[in-house]
Parts: C-alpha cells; sequence; structure tokens
C-alpha cells in the first residue's frame, strides 16, 4: 500500500506539469508591442515625435552602428566647392573623402546611410498616416499630426530624389514581401507627391506663433510653405515659387534680425529669422546611438589640437574669396589664423596641429556652453538652421527674376544685404545690376549669406552650375547630377531597382 | 526539523574531532605496515574504523597504530587510485595489507546528465576534470580549472583584468550568436560561474557530444558542463582543512615603444614629409632622452590572496561538507582599482532519513566586488592610452597635477591620471541551492525531486568625481567639471523544480536496463532599475550616494524580463554482458522565448558502445587492459536569443527636442520585423570514439571525431532599407565544426617514484555554411584606426575572419609609383594588391588575410612525486590562429609607435616591410590589411608547481594529520611570435574573435601557498 502510493507521487508530480501551457506565455511586461499601441492622443504624439527624431539623425558610421543619416552640411559643404572634408586625415571617414572628389562608387556608406535614414524617416510619417486616423482623440491635434507627419516625409524624399533621382515611391508601410518588389517611380511623380504632401501640410499646420513656447521647433505653416518655394525653385515652376515665397514673407511671422553673428549663438536659435530648425540639446547622457538628442556637428567642425575638435568642414580659399571686402559674415561664417575661437583659445595653425588656415564657425560653441556631464563630443546643442527667412527672401528674388519681377528681386536681395551690412554703409552697397548680372548677384548673396549652412552644393546641382563651379573638384556633369543607388539595396531588390547611369 | 537533527550531528563531530579520537574507542589496538604489490610502504592510506571515525593515516614507512571498538570491528583500507579493502579484526593485532591498484580507471563513477555511470558504459563523448586537478592549479575562476583539461574545449580570456569572464567554446563556436555551453552546477542550470570558488568543485563533466548533452535539449546545442560540489562520504573521518596562498602578479611582457628621442626623429620626418614645419621643441630630439616609459608608470606589482577552510565528513547515515573562502586580488592595471575581492560560503549536507530515503541539501553563497576600468576598445581604455600616449609627456606637470599632451590627440589622455579618476565597481550577491529527496520505492526503482534556487542580487556603481577643473586649459577629455554617481540594480529569480524517477533492472541475465523519464520547470525574472545623480555634495569616493547628489537630472529607469521553461525527458540505458552498449534519449523542451506555435522542440539521440576488451579475443590480451569503440547521433537546441522576438513590438527612446526651454519629447515606433515564427537553433552531431587502456590502464588514449552542424541558425535577415525598419530574426543559418580529439594520459610508479604524463590534442575546422536566403556577409569588428570592419563571416569561410587588404612591399621610387594605381602613393608606401586587377584599389580587392580561431588547441601536464615532494607542471597552447593588432591608433598623427617603427623606409632599397612616416597618410597605409595580422599561436607554461609534503612523523599524532607547502608559477613563460602584450586574446562579442584593442594582459603570477588537514 505505501510503495504504491510513493509509486502515485512521482507520476503525478511528473504529469501534473502537462496542465501549463499558460506557464510559457510570457508577455514583455516592460516594455510594449504594437496591439498596444497606437490607442491614445498621447500614442498619437508619441508617434510623430518619432517622426521627427529621424530629422536630427546625422552621421552614425556604419562600423559604429546600422549607419543612417546624414550631417547637412556634409552635403551642402563639403561636395561643393566651399569646403573640404577635413579631419585627421584621408583615412578619417575615407567614404565621404571619395564622395567628395565624386570617387564614391554605389558602395560608399555615406550613401547608404543617406538611402537608409531617409526611408526611415518616411517610414515613421507613413506609420503616422496610416495608424492615426484611427485614434480618438482632439480633431485639431488630429490635423496637425498628420499634417506634421506629411511635412516630414517630404523633407526625406526631398532628400532622396534630389540626390538620387528616380526612387521608390513610397506612402504606406510596406510587407516583407512587398518590400523586395519595389522599383524606382519616376522623380517627376516623387516631385508632385512632395508638393502634394506639402500643400497639405501648409494648409493645415499652425503657423509658428501659434504654438506655445514648449512646442517650439515643430514644424508650421510657413516652414511647410518654404520647403514648397524651394521645391517650385527645383522644378524652376517659377510662378508658383513666386506666389509661395510671397505668402511667407506675408505672414508676418519673420523677420531678418540685425545681428548675423549672433543668430547662429544658442541664444540665436528659433529666433525672428527661424523657418525650420532641426533641433538639438545637450542633455543626451552621451550616447553615440540614434537616440541621442545632442548633436555631432559642434565637435566635427572644431578645430582638433587645444580645441578637441575633429576639424571637418574645412572652409576653401575660394569660398572665402568669395565675400565682399568687409562683408561682415565672413568673420561669423570663417575663422581665420588669429581669431579667438570663443572661449577656447586663439586660433593658430600650432595649436590646431593641422595646416588649414580656416575653420568653419556657424557650429562653434563655447567649453561654457558644454553640457556638464556625459559624452561631450556627441552633446553639441547646436540646432541646424536648415530653412531661415533670408534664404527664402532669397529663393523668391530668384523666381520674381525669373518671372522678370527684376524689382522685387533686387528689393530682397537688397534686404539681406542691408542687414547684414549692419548699419556700416561702407560695404555691401546695394544691388543695383539686372538681367544676367542680378541673377548673378543672387547666386553670390546665396553663396555668402547662406555659407557653410549646408545650401550650396544643391543649389549648384539645381542651377546646373555644377559642371563649372565643381570640374575641379572632380565633377563629372554626365554623371555626377546624381548619386548612384546604393549596390547592396540593389542586390536586395533582386533587380527591381536599377542604378543611375555612369555607375 | 531535519536540520536540526543536522546542526546537532554537526557539533558532534566537532567535540568528536577537537578531544581526539581515543577517547572514544574501547577495543584492543591494532597496527601494521601498508604495501603496494612491488612491496613499497604506501604512505598516506587512510586506515579507519568501518562505522566510526576512529582510524589513522599510515606514515611515509606505511605504518598506522589505533584503537579500535572491538575484535567485531572491521578496518577501511583505502587509497586514491587504489583498490579498497576490507580486513575483519577479530584476534589479529598486526597486520600486513597489500593493495593493488585499482583495476581499472574505467569504473570510475562519473557524473553525467541527471544521473551517473560507470565510465567504461558510456557511450557518448564526455570529458571529466576532478577535484585533484583542479586543486593542482589554483585558480580565481572555474573556466581556468578547465582551461586545457579536456580536448576539444578552448577556454580563453576575454582580459586579464582579475574576475574577468573567460570565453569557453566547446567543440569550436556552433553558432553566430551565443555559443557559450550550458553550466550546470548540482543539477541547477546557471549562467555563468563567475560565482564559484573552484576549490568547492568535486567534479566537472563536459559532455561533448549530441547524445550526452541531449538531456538538456534546447539549451545544450553548445555542449553542457555539470559540475558537481564537495560532499563527504561516508564514514569519512571529519576532516578539516586549510588551504591557502599568497601571491605576487606582474606583467609578464612590455612593449618596445618609441622613447622621447625616437618619438620626436619620427614626428619631424612626418611632419617634413607631409610638408609642415617641425615643432621647435623637437628640433633636438637628442635632448629629450628616454621620456616617460608609461608602460612602467601602468604595471604595477599586484598582490593576491586566497584563503578557504572547508570541514568534511561523514557517518553511516550523514555525509556533510561545509567550506568558507576568501579571495583577494588586484590587477596588474589598475592595481586596487582592478580589485577582485570574493566571499564564499557552502554547506552541503546528505541525509540517509531511512535505507530508502535520502534527503541532500546544497547551499552556496558567493559575495564578490569586482573594481573594473574600461577594457578592451582602441578608445578609452588604460592600456590603449599607454600604448599611445607620447614619451615626451610627464605623467605629472611640476605642480604635481596631472599632466596632458599637446602631442597625441584629445582622445588618449593621461591614462594614469583616467584611472585615478575612475570607480566603477561591480558587487554581487548569489545564493544558489537546492533541496533533493530520493526514494527508492521498490529495488532498483528511484524517484528524485529537486528543488532549485537561484538568487543574484547586484549592482552596478559608479562614480566621477570633479577633477582637472584647477586651469580652463586642461582639455575635455582630462578634466570633468561635475561630480556624478551612478546605480543600477539587478535581480534575477530563478526557480527549478525537477521530478526524475529511474527504474535499474536486469531481464533474464545480463540485460541490464536503466530507465529514466523526468520533468523540470524553470522560471527566470529579472528587473533591474538603475539612477544617477551630479554635483555630490562630497567629492570623494567614500561619500557617493545618490543622497549627497545635488542634483538627479538624469532621472532613472527600469526593466523586467520573464522567462519559463517546461520540459520532458527520458532516456533508456541497456547494457549487454557489459559489452554492448546502448543510450537513447529524447527530450521534450517549452520555452517562452517562442511563439505558441514554435514553443515546442524535441531533441532525440542514440548512442551505441562496444566494450571489445570485455570479448574473448582481448579478454587474454596482455597490452589492452580496456577498449571501447563510441558512436552517437543526436540533436540539440539553442535558444539563447533575446526574449520576445516573436511579437512586434515598439521601442521607445526615439526622441526630439522641442520648446523654448530645450526639452525631450519622447517618441515610441516599431524598429524592426517581428518574426512569429521564430524557433531554436538545432546542433546535429554525429561522433565516432574509441577509448583504449594500455598496459593494465596505465596508458589511457581517446579518441573522437566528430560533425557538428547547427541548422535553423538565427540570423538577422536584411531587408531592403525602403521598409523603414530593421529585419526581423529569422532561422536561416548553417555552421559546421568538425574535428578530432585525442587525449592520453599516462601513469607509473616505479619504486618510491609516481608520475604521469597526460595530454591532449583537438583540431576543428569551423564553417560557415549559409547565412539565410541572401546569404548576406555579416560584418563585424570595427574599429577606430582604418575606419572600418575587421571580421568577416560569409558562407565557405570560418565565423569571424579577418579581412582585408593584402600588401605587396614598399614603393621604393618615383617610378615604381608611376607605375602602380594608387595616386596618393609615395615612395615608401604600402602597395596593395589589385586582386582583381581592375586598375584600382578598392573595396573589391579586399580578401580573407587571416581566422582568429586555432586549427588545433593542446595541453600537456605532467607531475611526480617523490619522497614526500610533488612536482606538477601545466603547459597549454593554440596552433594557427591569427591575430589581429589593433591597439596603434594610426588615425592620429601623432602616437607612439612600437620600436619596429624605426626601421621604416627611409630611401630608396631601405626596407620593403615599414612603410615611411608621413603625417596623414595619404596613402592609407594603415587600412585594415595583413599588415596588422600575425600569428597567434602559442605555447604557455601555465603553471609549474613544487610542493613537499612534511613527513606525518614530525607532528606525531597531534592534530594535524598533512601539511603540504608549495610554490607556484603561472604563465611562467609564453612562446609566441605575436608582438603585442599577450596572444591568449578571446572573444569580445559573438562575431569578434582575436582583435587585440589593447588588450589586459594575464599577469604572470607566483605563489607561495600551503594545503593542511586537521
Amino acid at each position: 500500500m505505501n510503495k504504491v502510493k510513493f509509486l502515485l507521487l512521482p507520476l503525478i508530480l511528473i504529469g501534473i506539469i502537462s496542465c501549463g501551457d499558460d506557464f510559457l506565455d510570457k508577455r514583455p511586461v516592460s516594455s510594449i508591442t504594437e496591439d498596444s499601441f497606437y490607442l491614445t492622443q498621447e500614442d498619437a504624439l508619441l508617434a510623430i515625435n518619432a517622426a521627427y527624431d529621424v530629422l536630427q539623425w546625422e552621421l552614425n558610421p556604419e562600423w559604429f552602428d546600422n549607419g543612417a543619416g546624414h550631417f547637412r552640411w556634409f552635403w551642402g559643404d563639403v561636395m561643393s566647392d566651399d569646403s573640404r572634408k577635413g579631419g585627421s586625415g584621408d583615412n578619417d571617414f575615407p567614404a565621404l573623402g571619395e564622395l567628395e572628389k565624386f570617387e564614391g562608387g554605389a558602395d560608399n556608406e555615406m550613401l547608404s546611410a543617406e538611402w537608409e535614414a531617409d526611408y526611415v524617416g518616411i517610414y515613421r510619417a507613413n506609420k503616422v498616416l496610416e495608424e492615426v486616423p484611427d485614434i480618438e482623440m482632439d480633431e485639431f491635434l488630429k490635423r496637425r499630426i498628420l499634417a506634421e507627419a506629411r511635412f516630414i516625409r517630404a523633407w526625406f524624399y526631398f532628400q532622396l530624389v534630389n540626390y538620387f533621382g528616380d526612387v521608390p515611391l513610397i506612402t504606406k508601410t510596406l510587407s516583407l514581401s512587398e518590400s523586395y518588389e519595389v522599383t524606382r517611380t519616376p522623380a517627376e511623380q516623387v516631385w508632385d507627391q512632395i508638393e502634394t504632401d506639402l500643400k497639405e501640410a501648409a494648409s493645415n499646420l499652425p503657423s509658428k506663433s501659434e504654438y506655445s513656447l514648449s512646442e517650439i521647433g515643430r514644424v508650421t505653416s510657413g516652414a511647410a510653405n518654404a520647403l514648397l518655394l524651394k521645391t517650385f525653385v527645383f522644378r524652376q515652376k517659377w510662378s508658383d515659387a513666386f506666389s509661395t515665397g510671397e505668402l511667407v514673407i506675408g505672414s508676418g511671422e519673420y523677420f531678418l534680425e540685425s545681428d548675423y553673428l549672433g543668430m547662429f549663438s544658442l541664444n540665436g536659435e528659433n529666433g525672428g529669422g527661424s523657418v525650420f530648425e532641426i533641433q538639438y540639446q545637450a542633455n543626451s547622457l552621451g550616447d553615440w546611438d540614434f537616440q541621442r538628442d545632442g548633436s555631432f556637428s559642434n565637435v566635427f567642425q572644431r578645430a582638433r589640437g587645444e580645441f578637441g575638435g575633429y576639424g571637418f568642414n574645412i572652409p576653401t580659399q575660394d569660398f572665402v574669396d568669395e565675400f565682399e571686402e568687409g562683408d561682415p559674415r565672413l568673420p561669423a561664417t570663417v575663422f581665420s589664423e588669429g581669431d579667438q575661437m570663443g572661449d577656447r583659445g586663439i586660433f593658430t595653425k600650432d595649436a590646431t596641429g593641422y595646416p588649414h588656415d580656416f575653420y568653419a564657425r556657424k557650429f562653434f560653441s563655447n567649453q561654457t556652453e558644454t553640457a556638464s556631464d556625459g559624452d561631450p563630443n556627441v552633446n553639441g546643442q547646436t540646432n541646424d538652421r536648415a530653412i531661415r527667412y533670408a534664404d527664402v527672401l532669397l529663393l523668391t528674388a530668384e523666381a520674381a527674376f525669373h518671372i522678370g519681377n527684376e524689382g522685387v528681386a533686387k528689393n530682397y536681395v537688397n534686404q539681406v544685404r542691408e542687414r547684414a551690412r549692419g548699419g556700416n554703409n561702407a560695404v555691401l552697397a546695394n544691388i543695383t545690376a539686372s538681367g544676367n548680372g542680378l541673377l548673378e548677384a543672387i547666386y553670390h548673396e546665396r553663396r555668402v549669406e547662406l555659407g557653410l549652412e549646408g545650401h550650396r552644393f544643391l543649389d549648384l546641382i539645381r542651377t546646373q552650375r555644377a559642371a563649372d563651379e565643381l570640374q575641379g573638384e572632380g565633377f563629372n556633369p554626365s554623371v555626377h547630377y546624381l548619386f548612384p543607388i546604393p549596390q547592396a539595396q540593389i542586390a536586395l531588390s533582386g533587380g527591381n531597382l536599377t542604378q543611375n547611369p555612369g555607375y | 526539523m531535519n536540520l536540526r537533527k543536522t546542526t546537532f550531528c554537526f557539533c558532534n563531530l566537532f567535540i568528536t574531532m577537537a578531544i581526539g579520537i581515543t577517547v572514544w574507542a574501547q577495543g584492543p589496538f591494532v597496527s601494521g605496515v601498508v604495501l603496494d604489490i612491488d612491496g613499497i610502504p604506501l604512505p598516506g592510506v587512510s586506515v579507519i574504523e568501518k562505522g566510526k571515525n576512529t582510524g589513522a593515516i599510515t606514515d611515509l614507512d606505511g605504518a598506522f597504530y589505533f584503537q579500535v571498538a572491538s575484535r567485531e570491528s572491521t578496518i577501511v583500507f583505502s587509497f586514491i587510485g587504489m583498490e579498497t579493502q576490507e580486513v575483519l579484526v577479530e584476534d589479529q593485532k598486526i597486520f600486513k595489507i597489500t593493495m593493488s591498484e585499482r583495476a581499472t580507471l574505467m569504473d570510475e563513477i562519473i557524473v553525467v546528465g541527471y544521473g551517473t555511470q560507470k565510465r567504461s558504459t558510456i557511450s557518448g563523448a564526455v570529458s571529466v576534470v576532478t577535484s585533484d586537478e583542479i586543486e593542482k592549479l589554483p585558480s580565481l575562476r572555474v573556466e581556468q580549472a578547465l582551461q586545457g583539461r579536456t580536448a576539444g574545449v578552448l577556454v580563453s580570456q576575454n582580459s586579464g583584468s582579475p574576475g574577468a569572464e573567460l570565453t569557453v567554446r566547446v567543440r569550436g563556436a556552433g553558432t553566430i550568436n551565443n555559443s557559450d555551453p550550458l553550466y550546470v552546477v548540482d543539477g541547477i542550470p546557471v549562467d555563468g560561474l563567475d560565482f564559484l570558488n573552484p576549490n568547492e568543485i568535486e567534479s566537472m563533466s563536459v559532455l561533448k557530444d549530441a547524445s550526452a548533452a541531449a538531456i538538456y535539449g534546447a539549451r545544450a546545442a553548445n555542449g553542457v558542463v555539470l559540475i558537481t560540489t564537495k560532499t563527504g562520504k561516508k564514514n569519512q573521518k571529519p576532516q578539516l582543512e586549510y588551504n591557502g596562498y599568497f601571491g605576487s602578479q606582474k606583467a609578464w611582457k612590455k612593449l618596445n615603444l618609441l622613447s622621447a628621442r625616437e618619438y620626436a626623429i619620427l614626428d619631424n620626418e612626418g611632419r617634413i614629409a607631409a610638408g609642415l614645419a617641425t615643432r621647435p621643441e623637437f628640433k633636438n630630439p637628442e635632448s629629450l632622452g628616454e621620456g616617460t616609459d608609461w608602460q612602467d608608470e601602468l604595471f604595477v606589482t599586484a598582490p593576491m590572496q586566497s584563503h578557504q577552510i572547508s570541514l568534511t565528513g561523514g557517518g553511516e547515515k550523514s555525509r556533510y561538507a561545509m567550506s568558507g573562502s576568501y579571495f583577494n586580488q588586484d590587477g596588474i592595471v589598475g592595481g586596487a582599482k582592478a580589485n577582485f575581492e570574493r566571499k564564499t560560503f557552502r554547506v552541503n549536507m546528505v541525509n540517509d532519513l531511512s535505507s530508502k530515503l535520502e534527503i541532500s541539501t546544497k547551499i552556496g553563497y558567493t559575495n564578490f566586488n569586482r573594481d573594473a576600468l574600461t577594457e578592451n576598445n582602441e578608445f578609452n581604455t588604460p592600456i590603449v592610452r599607454t600604448l599611445n600616449i607620447d614619451p615626451v609627456t610627464p605623467v605629472k606637470f611640476e605642480d604635481g597635477n596631472y599632466a596632458y599632451s599637446p602631442y597625441v590627440e584629445t582622445d588618449i589622455v593621461n591614462p594614469i591620471n583616467a584611472i585615478a579618476n575612475t570607480n566603477s565597481t561591480w558587487t554581487s550577491n548569489r545564493l544558489l541551492g537546492g533541496f533533493t529527496a530520493k526514494y527508492e520505492i521498490i529495488n532498483g526503482l528511484t524517484f528524485k525531486t529537486n528543488l532549485g534556487l537561484d538568487l543574484t542580487f547586484s549592482s552596478d556603481d559608479g562614480f566621477t568625481p570633479e577633477y582637472g577643473t584647477y586651469s580652463n586649459d586642461v582639455p575635455a577629455n582630462e578634466r570633468n567639471d561635475l561630480s556624478s554617481v551612478f546605480k543600477e540594480n539587478h535581480q534575477w529569480v530563478k526557480f527549478l523544480f525537477e521530478n526524475t524517477l529511474a527504474y535499474d533492472f536486469e531481464i533474464a541475465e545480463y540485460n541490464h536496463f536503466n530507465i529514466m523519464i523526468g520533468n523540470t520547470v524553470q522560471d527566470l525574472d529579472y528587473t533591474t532599475h538603475g539612477t544617477t545623480g551630479t554635483d555630490l555634495l562630497i567629492n570623494d569616493v567614500n561619500y557617493a550616494y545618490l543622497s549627497l547628489a545635488q542634483d538627479e537630472a538624469d532621472g532613472s529607469w527600469g526593466e523586467r524580463e520573464q522567462e519559463s521553461w517546461l520540459s520532458y525527458f527520458g532516456r533508456v540505458n541497456y547494457e549487454y554482458r557489459d559489452k554492448y552498449l546502448l543510450s537513447a534519449v529524447v527530450r521534450m523542451d517549452g520555452s517562452s522565448k517562442f511563439g505558441a506555435d514554435n514553443r515546442w522542440g524535441i531533441f532525440p539521440s542514440l548512442s551505441l558502445g562496444w566494450v571489445l576488451s570485455q570479448e574473448e579475443f582481448l579478454k587474454e590480451s596482455n597490452l589492452f587492459s580496456f577498449m571501447k569503440l563510441r558512436a552517437s547521433w543526436g540533436q540539440n537546441g539553442n535558444d539563447r536569443i533575446p526574449p520576445y522576438g516573436f511579437l512586434a513590438g515598439v521601442n521607445p527612446g526615439y526622441n526630439y527636442t522641442f520648446g523654448d526651454i530645450e526639452t525631450t519629447n519622447f517618441g515610441v515606433v516599431p524598429i524592426e520585423l517581428s518574426n512569429s515564427e521564430l524557433k531554436w537553433e538545432t546542433v546535429t552531431q554525429t561522433n565516432i570514439g574509441l577509448d583504449i587502456g594500455v598496459w593494465r590502464d596505465r596508458l589511457m588514449v581517446s579518441v573522437d571525431l566528430y560533425n557538428k552542424t547547427t541548422s535553423d541558425m538565427l540570423v538577422k535577415n536584411v531587408i531592403p532599407d525602403v521598409v523603414g525598419v530593421q529585419g526581423p530574426f529569422i532561422n536561416a543559418g548553417d555552421v559546421k565544426n568538425t574535428g578530432v580529439e585525442l587525449s592520453l594520459e599516462y601513469r607509473k610508479k616505479e619504486g618510491r617514484l609516481n608520475y604521469n604524463i597526460g595530454g591532449n590534442i583537438a583540431l576543428n575546422k569551423n564553417e560557415v555554411i549559409s547565412l539565410g536566403d541572401s546569404d548576406e556577409p555579416i560584418l563585424s569588428g570595427g574599429i577606430q584606426f582604418a575606419n572600418g570592419f575587421i571580421s568577416r563571416t560569409e558562407v565557405g569561410h570560418p565565423v569571424a575572419s579577418f579581412y582585408g587588404f593584402q600588401t605587396d612591399g614598399l614603393y621604393q621610387n618615383w617610378t615604381e609609383v608611376e607605375q602602380g594605381i594608387q595616386d596618393k602613393a609615395a615612395p615608401g608606401d604600402i602597395r596593395f594588391k589589385d586582386l582583381n586587377e581592375d586598375g584600382v584599389i578598392d573595396d573589391d580587392d579586399k580578401t580573407y588575410i587571416g581566422n582568429p580561431t586555432p586549427d588545433m588547441i593542446y595541453s600537456v601536464s605532467g607531475g611526480a612525486s617523490f619522497e614526500g615532494f610533488d612536482l606538477n607542471i601545466f603547459v597549454q597552447g593554440t596552433k594557427g590562429n591569427d591575430l589581429f593588432k589593433g591597439y596603434t591608433r594610426y588615425d592620429f598623427n601623432n602616437v607612439n609607435q612600437p620600436v619596429s617603427r624605426l626601421n621604416r623606409w627611409t630611401g630608396e632599397g631601405s626596407t620593403d616591410i615599414e612603410p615611411r612616416v608621413v603625417y596623414g597618410d595619404p596613402n592609407e597605409n594603415a587600412r585594415i590589411s595583413d599588415r596588422f595580422v600575425e600569428d597567434g599561436s602559442y605555447l604557455r607554461i601555465k603553471n609549474i608547481q613544487l610542493g613537499y609534503t612534511v613527513p606525518q612523523k614530525i607532528f606525531g599524532n597531534g592534530v594535524i594529520s598533512n601539511l603540504r607547502l608549495y610554490v607556484s608559477a603561472n604563465n611562467l613563460w609564453t612562446f609566441t611570435k605575436y608582438s603585442g602584450l599577450d596572444p591568449e586574446i578571446g572573444t569580445r562579442d559573438d562575431l569578434e574573435i582575436g582583435i587585440d584593442r589593447g588588450f589586459y594582459p594575464p599577469s604572470r603570477s607566483f605563489l607561495g601557498g600551503i594545503n593542511l588537514t586537521f
């Protein structure tokens, strides 16, 4: 009897646990799954913020992370005749150096980083556009969030279409199998989508002054119109461009601040001339990954040696020579030898350890402004002034010129020059030229006013001047108006994606 | 209740010991001598009265003398390696006992999964490390005790820093994911072995093939290491032991780096070559002299000590072992800033409550603190800074403040300053234990239930003081403007409940069966939380508590993760006449890591053995005392992947800044596609083995051949970027390991000289067979100085092979340069091979330039004892593995370099090896190439130990029964061609092997120790 009992017990113990498949049901308790998200107004805000996040992705080197993002100044300045890569030598980001010389092939990691970041941004915007409409929430806020998503989507397509030409136009989230099937959409259709998104965004977004202070940095109707203006200019739709530019100018939301240099200080962030600014802050605790909120640009553009920077984006003599005699914008844009580099010391070649004559200034921040904790290298807090009012004025001037309205064109250029003059009438006389001379004056003004802010390269591309201006840099006009589609992406598509000619 | 009884029992034993044995004995005195078969006296034989605690140990002349209880007493003679004998006293007073060597080592009982088995009847591939071997080599971590002891187990250092993890690979890296074996301590699966004191271990069994490991199913793919802690033996006299040593460690090697004078010469040359003006202060290099030897400043002589007390013994109904230990070691880099301190306590008790019921309790507690410096990266470790900082800069300025270099880039901070201001401690408290009850229901039918608990409470504490703020000139990396404190707590709670029912029986004659079924439930609950604070009221590590932080701006965080497993298993062992062996195992595992449809996996195995020495044709052989042929096939799984991969998650932390007062606004988004189909990796392994005993088992030989293929390996699916999220993990890859293992052991006793020599060799070939649909190679091992990846895992090649350019000598003159295709080159620069002959040097010219996984690992150990002296030597090495020398920051112009750079190119014909010195390196001489790949083979005299056992006569019949003194040297000599600090470099993560990023080198240490038995 006793033995039977002892035989039963193990059998029960061994058998009993079979009941418990529930026991193996372990779901995450400190993280969220998709089926419990996209349900509330709060979720909608979290979703749109994550789309903004991609705007601030800079360079995450491939060997460090998955490699996605870009420095706007790299595309705009280093690729152009305004500056050189710099760094500690050719081995320092060689992929960047190759592109700069137009030697970057389809396996260049900077190109795949651009491609990937753009599509991540587009995915996140698409996700908002798919999920948020079904959320029960404040309708006004919902409209705004959807409009923000459209702006962000347009922003990333604007990069893609300019760098790569025909690119897959994705306006919904893709399943795994769909992803292999996508093909390139003609650039005109991509541009059309950008226009549609921006028009939609502009009519649903609040203006800059309608946002509360705590929302500064969100895209505004002004930003959407400014990007739309830019889109029209790039497409050479001059009268659309002009009327859109006038909308921004006439909105009364923006003005030219008197202190040009001050605009690029921390105090100058999101000021009266700021139309769209990519926001950074200095409390990222030094995370090197995508999740940081600080900028790398400060340390990248600061001189090496005693200044502790990485010494990138070295202005060229050609760029410096572009400035007119006495233009106060030159010392505000470029550090020359002997200049005081804020509280970090006087610029001498000895102190930097490199033979460069110039350093970029607009991303310079003082030692005292460094975040008190975390890795200072990635804790830069200088916002990227992506679209300034002066940019809007100059683009509108260009549009005015092309529709034959030279008076307005001159007026807008001269507004910009007047502010730059800073009250010193001995310099930067008003533009009086007309015809081609006026156009040249507008181009000149763009180069100096917006110098080292990431505009020059695409200005040269869209106006076809790259062939002349970048000839010495290795630019071949029959190939280099577009970059190659990343080879790995072509391979993954099984040939559904094709390469640009010449690569 | 039982516990109280046990405690009482303990007290008794202590008293027994203290008062002395003779008080209790009442009967006649017995004496005699114990000899071996050659008639030579055997010292150290345990002679005890059966069922009592009385007895003696033979002296050097093999003699013994003690009082027994009565003439009915039985005396038991036992000695390691000898057949135990029992003799009834009766009227005899003087005994002459001849002990013979144990018939065969093959009768040894060894621990296998869920049970024990006689070695001769095992048909799988199992290697055993015993406590004797472990004790021979004083080691801090269990993995060190495993190193070189078993064929096919590669143990390598991840760092020489005290307490650092080691990498253990059983039969090669089985996967591109986690390839660590499963460790099971007293029946409880554990992660990592940092908590375990090697001296507590009775035996370690390494289950290498699928059949031996199959009983651990889904977690056994990378082998299983079964660890059994010590308990006393039945009727064992209480034995109080003290083992301790003190030691001193030093760096065994220093690199020859440039002196200040040489540094200045090369700096001048590099600047001139790049068209830069030389530095005025380097105008006269001679005046700079030797400068600072940073390695002398960095490496310190570091003490270590270990103490352990243990009490073991047993009576008729209970056995016990209790021990406590203390270990403390400083690092040769950082001294006390790299200190490791460990305290352990253990109580193991086994009680027979009746002849049928055995209850046992094994509980171990460990507390350790590990102070750690940053390790194993090329950015901010003390080693890499030491090897790169210029020799011109002093350690301190004349004003006593830490100096900083005006020459090297600011990443390379003064290492001595950085160490002084690093305070990072990992503290862990772990309780591992369980209760087991074993009941024999009817003869041969045993039920066993086991309740296990594994609790770990750890904390990670960091403090960075405010320092270097005395002047604004101090560069950002050499100072910290705001003190900060960091604290993160972790808690792991694991339960295990396990039941087995085993039936051991014979059908007809000679048909011996052992059938076992069982199940296991396991549950893990992990939580963590952490917080930081800044601006401490007192700028001192001793006051580094959050309560003194004035600002907690950076907030706090926390997380929880749960996992569970449910498993059923069964095994049939069958033997016919000890001649034909069969073992069949099946295990079914359910794991919470996988979705409902793929939750369950079944892992079968089958093995066969044929003991040829039991056959008539070998029975009479004088040469072969044992011979067994084994063959096995089976499948195991690997579930070591992050949980919840089958669910579509959304991820927080993708934030953006808004507001006039810059404020983080949280963002949440999916970043990865999910895969509801996710399941285990499966390893299928075939093994053929042969065990041979020659000359009455004096020589034992074991050979194993295996083929181990991992399939359904988890790989990250690379998907087109247009999706905007990353691809999911999918089960798609295959990796194959094939190899041969050979182990040999020879023991001989000639007169008073005992000696043994053993060794093992393992050859393994690793190859990636598939990486999923796209077979996209996986790049890993990114390194800063060349801005690229060193390691590449690709189909047809070993995991994480080195991949880069091939060099082809130097351009000697401009004509050669002009004929070449490198437009940035100048004479003295490296010519790279244009492998695809397309006229440009680009990524398509990269090729495999090295394999970091050894072709062969081997070890030799030998021991001899004579007249109380014993000498042990242990040698271990690898052959055919490459290392990548990645510690010199060639991306900077001004770093210090090895003296080999003095042989640089200086003009046509000067050298074809070391390129010229030039600032900016326009030709990218420092790109990833075979220039940095070196042969990493080594042979290392891991340990030499000389001991002396003081003759018993000296102590008479007093308290001390055995006293051994020894001196021991670790890492005494290393033979290698590798020019870095140490060739024994392990993995940094699963796909980074053998890259030297300024590796914390293992030390050479000398110890003096004592083993004392009361």
